[in-house]
């Protein structure tokens, strides 16, 4: 008798063997309602066997075929459907292995780029970025099959809308952004590593735990974080930094005893003992000063250069500029002129952290307010390294409903108390789902109607999505994240196996419905540029309105804080863009640009003066509330910062966050500064041609944040959209 | 009067936002101008009532702080005629508004010119001398040439000489 061999998927070939048909036959009809007929199971075996024996070899495939049919063709034809069933969900499993491996090696080879240029922020060359990244791949691919909504999983996958961070989250119960509670974490102590911290005596400590704190965060968090006002957080540092100046220096000076020096109340204001020791309070301030500057270096340096266990420099923001007191003015004008004098020997514009300087009438806003040397600061500074962005304290106030920075680039929280009291510190948002406009405007193919009856449909999907992320990170316990819940930065102080529910309940977290390409929808559905009609900017804005009343309801309807968000959309105004040009073929305007507009914007092409960029955009915010951000682009205001004053005072009134984007590049070649020009594939020096990234420094706004694209290029969309930026001035 | 261009909210010439006139015409011909199609006194659009009108309205725009108007060329004292109407109406219905101009006669020459000086008087800021090729350099703020100043024109001509800006 001959010994057919079976050859198997991998290649390899085994002997054939009767009793494995007869097992998968049985395991067919242990699923079914009539259970096992062993009978059967032989005969169709047999049959199977009978067929083949006369063959040397046999594809795996050939035999299962046979047992289909042969099972088709017995009295179990129940069986049979399970048995193709289970033949199916095999199939569809090995090639969604296979793409995974694919998608494992282009990271080992650097062939992914779809990986590799996902975050600007993160350089997908080295190690320890990689592992970030792999288990990116893994964690997003276990979720996808496993843990989201199928619905949801279809929807993101063929761009209707985006789950955002899927690399972290749901795989691991991690939440997005965050204001960390940096004021409790220094007052009450807190444990980092194995090292109890107890509250700083000075501003060197106070920021040199501040960078551990934000490292910790940042590792914990898939989001940016914020310091919300650091320079009244801080302010205390730099007041225990001079009673210690002050007091060396009554030792030194004065030949002060101890005792008689710890009974002094020493603080910047006590003008007698300014009279009474004058060498002593211009020595103490003068060291203070120093100091505070030099602390601030080093955190700088510190954020530049740490990497968190996310594989990136953290993305971190300082919020700061409503602070009157001498202490606090230190602390602005030291993030201010550090900033000013720029990272290492070259002085290059660092990108990390983001700054925020609040802007507010009676504190720094008219030439008689006392912080307006400090507004004079921020302004020189902007023209120099395109950061700070500036917040109009009264605007965040009326459309937010109290005052606080934004969490990490862009995403603010709503008002809410807790015992009566403001809350904003230790409070974030729980994640976002971004809904692809566009996409419906194609297929609505000019009927507003139908566009609606689509925006519904869609926006069911998104709301299935958002609370699937509300309940991945219910009863999560606090020790999974020690720095958040246990030690204070989450604003709570919980043990190892209490739940966190209660931080995300009440509208104490948000929860973002995101939306993308206000102004293409607005041309795909009515074929004319929002800009032009008045009657299309209103369409504009209802469409926003209409999802801001959608995320109150469902706000209303859980109790959770749905808010809207406008999508920076860094690698997304890419990928939504590119599926629709696959599925709707290229649109003139719409599909053909390569990328989509971020969320309420005017597209980056549109040639308007910045005052009439401001106005267009000025009214979303109040709709858009749980995230907004407007900027200009302009040409180097370095020597005109009254200039930038001007465009600065008149987004005062208007808008509540603007960032203005001014050429701020460096050629280390020739060393010409201004603006390098963005091909298709990099930058070049327009004085010398160099486009060696070596010895480039160009920096970009990539989002609400600041990258450096001459290190680490943009994928390919946000290049075409860097190039199609024009100026407003 | 011609005029070669009219630019909103400029940035690049002189402090502060500004709006900038350039008008047609120019006898210098210096070697490099950034704009040589305006020499020709023909170049651009004529210069009208209505578009003075709009100029001093764009100055006293409400909500954004224009700093002055910038008067730029071709050589703005080749229209000394033309121009004097405007900056008249300026100085009477543009408060704190102030007014620049580039030009390639010298300070010294423009004051040894009756109807030069009477324009120079209505300006707060003068840029003066033409472009010197081999003089060029780009880091300097206003001008293009190191022979060239910018000129406070009030103190220059209360103190009867050159007083810089600071």
């Amino acid at each position: 008798m001959i010994v057919t061999l079976v050859i198997k998927r991998d290649g390899s070939e085994v002997p054939f063997n009767q009793q494995k048909i007869i097992d998968a036959i049985c395991a067919a009809m242990n699923c079914t309602d009539k259970k096992i007929d062993m009978d059967v199971a032989q005969k169709v075996a047999d049959k199977v066997t009978v067929k083949i024996s006369k063959l040397h070899k046999i594809d795996i495939e050939h035999i299962q075929d046979e047992v289909q049919s042969a099972l088709m063709n017995s009295k179990r034809k129940d069986a049979a459907e399970e048995y193709i069933g289970y033949r199916e969900i095999r199939t569809l499993k090995r090639r969604e292995r296979s793409s995974l491996d694919k998608k494992v090696q282009g990271l080992l080879d650097l062939t992914n780029e779809e990986v590799l240029k996902e975050n600007s922020n993160k350089d997908g060359a080295t190690i320890p970025t990689q592992r970030d990244l792999l288990a990116g791949i893994m964690a997003k691919d276990f979720a996808q099959t496993y843990m989201i909504p199928k619905r949801v999983v279809e929807a993101h996958n063929n761009g209707s809308l985006h789950f955002h961070d899927q690399d972290y989250s749901p795989y691991f119960p991690i939440y997005n952004c965050m204001l960390i509670d940096l004021k409790g974490m220094l007052e009450n102590g807190f444990k980092l590593g194995n090292a109890q911290i107890e509250t700083p005596k000075s501003i060197t400590t106070a920021t040199a735990i501040t960078a551990q704190i934000i490292a910790q965060v940042a590792s914990h968090i898939y989001g940016g974080n914020t310091i919300n006002e650091i320079d009244i957080i801080l302010a205390p540092y730099v007041a225990q930094s001079f009673i210690k100046h002050f007091k060396t220096g009554l030792q030194w000076l004065y030949s002060m005893n101890r005792t008689d020096i710890d009974a002094l109340d020493i603080f910047y204001e006590n003008q007698q003992l300014k009279e009474t020791y004058p060498n002593c309070f211009e020595y103490a301030k003068h060291l203070t000063e120093k100091e505070t500057f030099d602390a601030f270096q080093s955190l700088e340096y510190e954020i530049n250069t740490l990497v968190s266990a996310n594989g990136q420099t953290p993305f971190s923001t300082f919020g700061f500029g409503r602070g009157l007191s001498w202490e606090e003015r230190q602390i602005q004008i030291a993030i201010l002129k550090n900033r000013i004098r720029g990272l290492g020997k070259d002085g290059k514009t660092p990108v990390f952290p983001k700054l925020i300087f609040g802007m507010e009438e009676g504190v720094n806003l008219k030439p008689e307010d006392p912080n307006y040397d400090i507004k004079q600061l921020a302004l020189k500074c902007s023209t120099l390294r395109m950061y700070p962005d500036i917040i109009s304290v009264p605007k965040v106030k009326e459309i937010t409903g109290s005052f606080k920075f934004p969490m990490g680039c862009r995403s603010f929280l709503g008002a809410y108390e807790e015992d009566g009291q403001a809350l904003h510190d230790g409070r974030f948002n729980m994640g976002v789902v971004t809904a692809n406009l566009p996409r419906i405007a194609i297929r609505a193919k000019g009927s507003e109607k139908t566009f609606y009856r689509l925006l519904d449909e869609l926006l069911e999907t998104c709301k299935e999505g958002l609370m699937f992320r509300v309940n991945r990170l219910k009863g999560v316990k606090a020790k999974v994240a020690p720095i958040l819940y246990m030690e204070g930065a989450a604003g709570s102080r919980l043990q190892p196996e209490d739940s966190i529910d209660h931080l995300l309940e009440n509208g104490r977290a948000s929860i973002s419905l995101g939306y993308i390409g206000i102004h293409e929808t607005i041309l795909s559905l009515y074929g004319q540029h929002i800009f032009d009609d008045e009657k299309l900017r209103q369409k504009g804005l209802d469409i926003v309105k209409y999802l801001s009343a959608k995320a109150t309801a469902w706000k209303n309807e859980t109790g959770y804080g749905f808010s809207l968000y406008s999508t920076p959309a860094e690698s997304l105004c890419y990928r939504f863009c590119k599926l629709d040009e696959e599925q709707f073929g290229v649109i003139a305007g719409i599909t053909d640009k390569g990328y989509y507009t971020n969320s309420f914007h005017l597209d980056v092409n549109k040639k308007v003066t910045p005052f009439e960029k401001i106005e267009l955009e000025k009214d979303y915010p109040q709709h858009a509330n749980g995230g907004f951000i407007t900027y200009c682009e302009f040409d180097s205001l370095v020597k005109n910062p009254e200039a930038l004053e001007a465009v600065w005072d008149y987004a005062y009134e208007r808008l509540p966050y603007f960032g203005t984007n001014t050429p701020t590049d460096k050629c280390l070649e020739c060393g010409f500064e201004g603006e390098f020009e963005a091909t298709n594939t990099g930058f070049k020096c327009p004085n010398c041609d160099n486009s060696n990234p070596k010895t480039s420094s160009v920096i970009r706004r990539c989002c609400g944040y600041l990258s450096e694209p001459s290190q680490r290029p943009f994928n390919a969309g946000k290049q075409k959209e860097v190039l199609s930026r024009v100026k407003h001035m | 009067m011609n005029i070669a261009d009219y630019k909103k909210y400029d940035v690049l010439n002189g402090k502060g936002l500004r709006n900038s006139l350039f008008t047609s015409g120019c006898r210098h011909h210096c070697k490099g101008c950034f704009n040589a199609a305006t020499w020709n006194f023909d170049y651009g659009t004529p210069y009208t009532p209505q578009f003075e009108d709009q100029v001093i309205s764009d100055l006293n725009v409400e909500g954004i702080k224009i700093s002055g108007l910038s008067l730029l060329g071709g050589e703005p004292f080749e229209h000394v005629d033309g121009l004097l109407g405007l900056v008249r109406r300026i100085q009477q219905e543009c408060v704190g508004k102030d007014i620049w101009i580039w030009s390639g006669y010298t300070f010294e020459e423009i004051l040894a010119d009756t109807s030069k000086s009477e324009l120079l008087a209505y300006c707060d800021v003068l840029i003066d001398g033409k472009f010197i090729l081999e003089q060029r350099n780009l880091k300097l703020q206003w001008r293009g040439s190191e022979n060239q100043r910018v000129i406070n024109v009030k103190q220059s001509l209360h103190q009867g000489k050159v007083v810089l800006q600071d």
